[in-house]
């Protein structure tokens, strides 16, 4: 067993590990949490048999075995990368509601300036 | 006709007061809307309010949301206020006050549901200029409507139309998206030309071709999302 395999299982586990708890804290939907866990699952799986991706890098069409695991990996990254993006989007819109709210409510306040001289009660 | 004019204004302590001073000296109701601004704006402006009674309204977002974020509050807070016409207004001091009756005109003949202020392209200097026609060709391509100034800053709504317009952008996007709404909803639009007064304070804000990229990729992404 080459050491990049050993790493590969290990880091894997620990990942699992890591996702189901952050999954029981609730900081994790269970879409989530099973998508996580399918791919740190293939991480072990590939680590355990590296020619695996051989195999269905052939059975693709893509050539190398390497090369199918990059592609997925570079697709993979791009998904989460959007994922985040529209997240954050949703909750600069909720900031921007809450902000616009507050607002209205407050209407005609003494709302100190960000100097904060202006601190009459 | 009960008119309100809405001014968004993030850090424009040197201008608010002056210009609030101006429309408030015309009689027109006033919602004023700090974005979260760092400088004395909120300060300032509400001095002025305090001084004129019910005639003003003064709201501040803790944090700075953009333009478009400040144009929905102002609307909305306006519109608590039984208006018959709302108009937005800068703080740079870039607008003449003279020109609200031009707008505000159209509105009162029931001639159209919103109306838009046009600036002379030709008295803007080239990275302006540049700017807003690329603003210009964008609405016309993602919103279909074509316009001579899509990125104005004084506009003027009827009633209806101010309950009726949806605006999400919170940016400077916001100016094509009203565009936008006005087809998607039906509404009658018309253009009349106003003055700009160019300070070297008004120049340094506003829609240059930087800006005009970025609002480009927002609409993209949007597209996409």
């Amino acid at each position: 067993m080459m050491i990049y395999q050993i790493i590969g299982i290990f880091i894997g586990f620990l990942a699992i590990i890591w996702t189901i708890l952050r999954f029981k804290k609730g900081k994790l939907s269970p879409g989530m949490m099973i998508l996580w866990n399918l791919i740190w699952i293939v991480v072990i799986a590939v680590s355990i048999y590296p020619t695996l991706t051989s195999f269905i890098a052939k059975f693709t069409g893509i050539g190398r075995g390497l090369d199918l695991a990059l592609v997925l990996g570079l697709l993979l990254g791009y998904y989460l990368i959007f994922k985040v993006y529209n997240k954050l989007e949703t909750i600069e819109e909720e900031l921007t509601d809450l902000v616009r709210e507050i607002a209205i409510q407050n209407e005609n306040l003494n709302v100190p300036d960000e100097k904060g001289d202006d601190k009459k009660p | 006709m009960r008119v309100f004019v809405v001014v968004p204004a993030y850090n424009e302590e040197k201008t608010v007061v002056k210009v609030m001073e101006e429309l408030f000296k015309r009689g027109f109701n006033l919602v004023v809307v700090d974005d979260g601004s760092i400088d004395e704006t909120y300060k300032r402006a509400k001095s002025v309010i305090d001084k004129n009674g019910s005639k003003g309204f003064i709201y501040k977002h803790l944090l700075n949301r953009g333009l478009g974020a400040s144009l929905r509050t102002g609307i909305t807070a306006a519109l608590l206020h039984d208006p018959d016409i709302i108009v937005t207004f800068d703080a740079d001091g870039q607008h003449d006050p003279e020109d609200i009756k031009n707008v505000c005109r159209p509105i009162k003949n029931a001639e159209a549901d919103i109306v838009i202020g046009k600036r002379n392209f030709d008295d803007m200097p080239l990275a302006k200029k540049l700017g807003n026609q690329i603003m210009n060709l964008i609405t016309r391509i993602f919103y279909g409507v074509k316009i001579n100034d899509s990125q104005s800053g004084l506009r003027a709504f009827s009633r209806k139309a101010a309950e009726l317009i949806n605006i999400n952008s919170r940016e400077y996007g916001v100016s094509s998206e009203i565009i936008g709404e006005i087809k998607t909803k039906d509404l009658k639009l018309e253009e009349v030309p106003m003055k700009t007064i160019y300070t070297d304070y008004s120049m340094s804000k506003g829609t240059n071709t930087k800006v005009g990229l970025k609002i480009l990729f927002k609409l993209i992404m949007n597209i996409l999302k």
